[in-house]
Parts: structure tokens; sequence; C-alpha cells
């Protein structure tokens, strides 16, 4: 089920939150309620994966369980990171490699050809922290109730934000958040609408421009390229950051606080302040689980880069199953060397440098993490250096005048990007104003009424 | 309890305030789109003149499907699109309604007899069979098409929330009580979807724009299988073939101008289809309530492009001589004759000479 759509706000959404809080004298209730309400949430797309997730938690909790109990944590540990990285691969890697080697010409083209499972990674890689920090005492669960609810949470089991186990057991195990708390609830449903507006008029408008550019990429004018990358460049942000709001919106109503996941990532001065602001969740499991366990910083300096490298063409990988993103986590790892390698120097570049910098790379690596394969991106960056395309003004205005609409949420979105106040800084500071009461009025109607065309979520398929 | 930004009797009064004040809005817009209803959905257009907009046809189509009054139902591609429905009536009897669909794919077809037959069995169903119906997998639609709002085609009215909280839906509703004719639309009962008084026909339309050695590259059609071709139609036709043997079934192969043919044969696609018209005989061999009506062996019509707007789309004449032929029980083949109808069909084709691109 997609928040942008009928079926989530005007019956699941609404359904859930009197359910939970019907159940609220009776907290065990409330959380199963809660467990089944994610499932049927899970389903609606899919119902054959809803075993696949089941047979998940049942199987993670009781490794949990075998890894608490036994002298030999560490041989349960591994095992059930592999059984999940497994599961993973089967479902998400499997034909990828099956084509890589068809490509190299090892073995006969062939393909599983299995669709995906909605969230797989978000739901996998959260069961695998939590392994991991049973095994360092830092994590234990004995409810099973409470477990299934923290994998299944419908508002961040999709799209994450990627939760961690201590941030989000006792919130679940809490008697009194089974109870209204009414500011929750207006600012959950303030925030929903603020996510909800930025996938509707800001996010999908700009759809067309992009698609021109990106299914077109071999043929494509200098202008084109520029226009559509940063095209794409707003419309993943506003759509990602708009579906992180509403999952976040719709948890506070349950008076479940998510770790924020986007912090105005491209107002960053560099790439490592970009990674603290973008998809902060998936930085901070990267950090935690991959890129400390590796060594981290304590190492020397060539290990410590190779370190960093191999973290991000991890993230790369984690995002899809294609060279695409391999490229891209591979160029964002690259830059986070030379930037530390930068920051070693202790000679700091100018402000307005540094940001066209850290911006302009990253304009230029979501082509990779866009476009249909790896020959299309570089003919995109060749297009937007001017090696390869000139510009062709009619076309140029053909193309603005065939996606005006495209055209105002590139300026509209540009000019919140960089000037307005992010939804996190408009929660916070939330106070239930009629002003505000208004204008999530207007946004929630206006938005509703524009969902006759509903585009999936760019995430949900990582 | 009072919060640190305000008491929470204040953020009770905004939640229900917001949530009220949506929640009226959302149910005045969704009133509003159930009682004009621009769609047709729960009702014919009764106390407005129905607005049949420009190529609208798969939200329309649904609400015909389920509330106008037929015993006969067409079923085609943009090509039957100009038949009307009082054609159909006289030639085959009962009051008739034509549904084609431009683009329409056989997966499309099922579901279309699918809410057809939700609301009574029709006698006489017409499926004009494009062979690009059947390219692809069994549930392909073509791009081209756009999307299909299946939650029209039941009769579930829950799952209609993206036609009642629709803006764009909106936006017509407003426009049909204020009068506005600010859209291209027909209001013409019996022609719905009629195209053939907005089109000239002749040889030099045909012929314009295309590459006589390289037919299909005006028209990019996809090439097909024969496995493909095969299990599409066992998926979405024969099903419903079986289902309804109280309903007859008339599968009409329609006569393209002889171009298609020829554009067959440049690209290696004309055994498949001949093949597939051959397996498409033999499934239903034993089907009483099913008749194959092939026109496609009438060269007088054919290469007659006169009578064509471009390789595959005729006039509407041909729309009402085919009509007839198909009730008259004219040009009947099966599983015995259809090898006879291919001879000729490839004779007429070894025979014919397409015009000189001097005819432009």
């Amino acid at each position: 089920m997609l928040f942008n759509s009928y079926e989530y706000l005007i019956y699941f959404l609404p359904a859930a939150v009197l359910g939970f809080f019907a159940f609220g004298e009776h907290p065990r209730w409330a959380v199963r309620w809660l467990v089944v309400a994610s499932l049927f949430f899970y389903g609606w797309w899919n119902p054959a994966h809803l075993p696949l997730i089941i047979a998940s938690i049942s199987v993670n909790f009781w490794l949990a369980h075998q890894i608490q109990r036994s002298r030999v944590r560490h041989r349960w540990l591994v095992a059930g990171a592999a059984a999940n990285l497994a599961l993973l691969g089967v479902f998400k890697y499997a034909d990828f490699l099956l084509r890589t080697l068809a490509q190299l010409e090892l073995i006969p083209p062939i393909e599983l050809g299995l669709s995906l499972p909605l969230g797989i990674s978000f739901f996998t890689f959260t069961q695998i922290a939590f392994l991991v920090d049973v095994s360092r005492d830092k994590a234990s669960e004995p409810s099973f109730d409470n477990y299934a609810l923290f994998v299944t949470f419908f508002p961040h089991l999709l799209a994450g934000p990627i939760i961690h186990h201590s941030e989000m057991m006792p919130q679940f195990q809490s008697t009194s958040n089974k109870l209204a708390d009414w500011h929750n609830v207006a600012a959950g449903l303030f925030l929903l609408a603020i996510g909800l507006s930025k996938k509707v008029f800001l996010a999908d408008p700009l759809v067309p421009l992009v698609t021109a550019g990106f299914d077109h990429a071999q043929t494509i004018g200098l202008v084109q390229a520029w226009l559509s990358a940063l095209a794409y460049t707003l419309q993943i942000y506003f759509d990602f950051s708009g579906y992180t709001d509403m999952a976040l919106g719709a948890a506070l109503i349950f008076n479940i606080r998510l770790p924020i996941n986007f912090d105005s990532p491209y107002r960053a001065l560099d790439l490592r302040a970009f990674w603290h602001r973008w998809h902060i969740t998936l930085s901070r499991f990267l950090r935690e689980y991959v890129y400390v366990p590796l060594g981290g910083n304590r190492a020397a300096e060539v290990r410590v880069l190779a370190n960093l490298l191999l973290t991000f063409l991890l993230g790369g990988l984690w995002h899809g199953a294609a060279w695409t993103f391999v490229c891209w986590g591979a160029l964002h790892g690259i830059g986070l060397c030379i930037v530390r390698l930068w920051r070693r120097r202790g000679r700091p570049l100018p402000a307005p440098i540094a940001w066209a910098i850290t911006f302009g790379f990253v304009v230029v690596t979501w082509v990779f993490f866009r476009a249909h394969s790896v020959n299309d991106a570089w003919a995109i960056i060749r297009a937007m250096t001017g090696v390869s395309a000139t510009t062709d003004w009619p076309s140029v205005h053909a193309l603005m005048l065939a996606n005006i609409a495209a055209i105002c949420a590139l300026a509209a979105g540009t000019l919140i990007v960089f000037t307005h106040r992010n939804s996190n800084d408009l929660v916070h500071s939330f106070a239930g104003s009629w002003i505000a009461a208004a204008a999530a009025t207007a946004a929630l109607t206006l938005a509703v009424l524009q969902l006759s065309t509903v585009a999936p979520f760019l995430y949900f398929n990582f | 309890m009072v919060n640190a930004n305000g008491p929470p009797s204040r953020f009770r009064r905004w939640a229900a305030g917001v949530l009220g004040a949506t929640g009226t809005a959302l149910t005045l817009v969704a009133g509003i789109n159930a009682v004009v209803d621009p769609f047709q959905q729960y009702r014919l257009a009764a106390a407005f003149p129905p607005r049949f907009y420009s190529l609208h046809h798969r939200w329309i189509n649904p609400g015909i499907a389920k509330h106008a009054a037929y015993e006969t139902v067409l079923i085609g591609s943009s090509i039957m699109e100009s038949t009307r429905n009082g054609w159909i009536a006289a030639a085959c009897g009962g009051p008739a309604v034509n549904l084609s669909m431009p683009a329409i794919s056989a997966a499309e077809i099922r579901t279309l007899l699918d809410t057809v037959f939700a609301r009574r069995a029709p006698h006489l169903v017409i499926l004009v069979l494009d062979f690009n119906a059947f390219a692809g997998r069994p549930d392909a639609r073509q791009d081209s098409a756009g999307p299909i709002p299946l939650y029209l085609y039941d009769r579930n009215p829950f799952n209609d929330l993206p036609y009642l909280l629709s803006g764009t839906v909106l936006k017509k509703s407003i426009s049909i009580i204020a009068g506005r004719a600010d859209e291209s639309f027909r209001s013409d009962t019996d022609a719905p979807w009629f195209w053939g008084d907005r089109f000239r026909f002749g040889t030099a339309e045909v012929l314009q724009g295309l590459d006589p050695t390289n037919i299909n590259a005006r028209f990019e059609q996809p090439a097909r299988t024969l496995a493909g071709t095969d299990a599409s139609f066992a998926h979405n036709i024969l099903p419903a073939l079986q289902r309804h043997p109280d309903t007859q079934f008339d599968l009409v192969w329609p006569p393209y101008s002889m171009f298609v043919w020829r554009d067959f044969e440049q690209r290696g696609q004309l055994d498949v289809t001949f093949d597939f018209k051959r397996d498409v005989a033999r499934a239903v061999s034993g089907l009483k309530n099913v008749a194959i009506v092939d026109l496609q062996t009438h060269a007088e019509v054919t290469t007659n492009l006169d009578t064509y707007m471009d390789i595959y789309h005729f006039s509407p004449q041909v729309n009402r001589w085919m009509i007839e032929r198909t009730c008259a029980g004219a040009d009947r083949v099966d599983a015995a004759t259809v090898a006879g109808a291919e001879a000729r069909l490839r004779a007429a084709l070894a025979a014919w000479s397409p015009p000189s691109t001097a005819a432009r």
C-alpha cells in the first residue's frame, strides 16, 4: 500500500489509529492490533510475500534467543547473518549475479525471475543489526509481539527510516504510548500533510522532465541534461523525504518517534556533511555495522580509505542490484576519501565554493543512480560537460513549454530546499496555530484531489 | 497533562478541525462527482447531455458496459470505433453497444468482458481481434494506452475513491454543471467514439510518411511470437468463450489494408500470424457458441486504399460492411477451412503491387 494512495489515507490509516487507541487500555492487544494492521499493509500489494516476512521475523526472533542462551554466540550470529543475507541474495541479487556471469560468458543466460518482496532490504538489515546487538549484549527482546511490531510497524516497513532496536523497543513497551496524545496526533497530522505535499506538489510534477532526459540519454543536449539531472536531484529528495515525513507523521500519531532521515542535505558544505544529512539512518547503519567492524578510523590511513570505499560500494549495492548503483556508491566512496584527505590538510574551502563542489558532485552522481545503464549515465554526463552535446535552443524551448508544471516545481523546489525551514524544524516548533491548521487542511485536501494518477515512491525497490 | 507547546485541548481542537474540514471538503467533492458522474459510472447521463471525452474510452466504457441496455456488444480496437450502435443493432438485432478502445490489448478485452457479463449475459459478442492485442505477455498493455482504471470495471463502490476524489473529475463535473464546453467530447450516444468524420481517407493519406521498403518504421508495431500470441489467447479470450455457452461469440479478423500483410512479410511476421489464426481456429473448434469470421481475404477491400486513412484504419463504410457480413453469417472459417483462406490471402499478397509513391 502506498502512503500516497486513497486506500491508505482514507481507509487504512484512520482504521489503524482508531483500532490502536480503542485497545489502549489493553496494551498487549494494542500491539497485536498494530502487528496485524502492519501485515495487512504489507500484504496489500502482494499477499504472496506475507509468509516470507512472517518466517523472517519468526526465525530471527528464535535466532536472537539462541544467541542469548548459547556459549558459542558467534556461530549463531554468523549463521543468522548468513541466513538473512542469503534470503536477500536470492531475491535481490541472484539475477544480477547470473546476468553478470552470463555477460562474461561464464554461464549460459539464465534468470530466477523472482519478484522482489517490498522493503526486503529494510527488514533484513534491521534484523541483522538486532542480532548483532543481541550478540553484544546491547539488545534483548523477550516479547514476540513487541519484536514483530519492531520489524513490521508499517510506517517504516517499506522504505525506512532504518530503525534501531534500542530507540524503538522502549517506545513499544510503554503502556502510556497506547493512549492518544493530542499533541502527537496533531503534530503527526501536520507532518503527514507536509510529506504528502512534497510528494504530490513537488516530486511528482518533476517526473516528466526527468523522464524526458533519462529516456533519451544518448541524444540529450547540454541544457536538457542539466535540467533533467537537477530535476531528478529535487525529485528524489522531495519524494524520499516526503515519504519519510509521512512515515514519521503516521508513527507520531501512534506516539512513536521514528528517527529523522533528512536534514536539508543539499545545504551541506562537504560530502561527509551530506551523508550526515541524507538518509541519515542508512549512514548510521553502514557506519555501525559495516564501516566500524571493518576497522573504521582506527587503522592506517590507506586502510581507512579502503574501508570508506568498501562501505559505500556496499551502500550502493544495497540500493539496487545494478552496476549503476555500484558506480554511484563507488563515486561517493571516492568522494569521501578525497574529502577526508583534504580535511587532513586543514585548509577549508570558502563556504560558497565548498557548497558548489558538494552540490555539483551530488547532482552528477545522481545521474548514475537514475540512469537506465552505465552507458546512459556516461552519455548524460558527457552532455552535461558539453563534450558530446551542444545547446539546441529551439528544442530546449520546446521541452520547457511542454513541461511548464515541472519547470515551476523545479523553481519552487529549489527555493524551498535552499531557503525554507525543513520539516523537522517545522514540526519541532509546531504549536497548533490556526495558520498551520488552514495550511494543513488545504494541503491535505488538494493533495488528495491530485492522487488519481498515483506514481510509486522511488524507494520501494530498495 | 500539558504539553510544552500548549494544552492538549488546543491540539485536540487543531486535529479535529483539520480532519473535520478536510473530511467535509472531500465529502463535498465526492458528492458532486457522484451526482454529476461525468464518466457515467453510476448511471447513464440523464440530467446532463452525455460527454464522451476524447480518448477517455477506458474511463467511460466500463460505465456504459454496466448501465446501457444491450443484447449485442462489439469490442475491438481503434479500427472499430467508427461503428455506430444503430448499424450493429440493425444488422445483428437487439439494442447494441460498441465498447471498442484504442490500442486495446487481449487482457483489456478480458477485463471488459468480465464487466459485460457481470451485468447480464448478452446474446451476441462480436470480438474484432487485432493481432497487436496479443503481442507481449498475456497481461501486457501498450504503453501508449495510458493507465487503466480497473476500479471502474467492478461494482465495488469502496474502491471508486480515485474517481470520486479526483480533482480532474471535479473539474469536469463543474464544467458540466456550468454548461461549459472547454474540452473535446462527443454527445452522440449512438457513436460515442466515432472518428470517421474527422479524417480523410484515400491512397494519398495511406502513403503519407510511408517507406514502402520499411513499412513499420512509421508504426513501430511490436514483434509477436506464436507462443506469446497463443498464450495470450488462451489466457484472455478462450476462458470467456468457454464460460458463457449461451452467448454467441463472433471472432472477427479485420480487413487491414494489404500494406499490413506486406509489413508482416518485411518483418518476418507472416508465418507467425497465419499460424496464430490456425491455432485460434483449432482452439475454438469444439465450441458451438463460437464462430470465426475472416474478412482478410476480401482483396477488393484490402487493396482499395481509397477506403483507408492509414495502413490499418479504414472508413466507417468498411466498419458497417464488416458488421453486416458478420451478422449475415458470411465469411465463416473453421479449423478445416482456415488453410484455404490463408492460401487465398497469400496469393492475393503475392499478386499485389503497392501503388507507386507518385500517388502521393
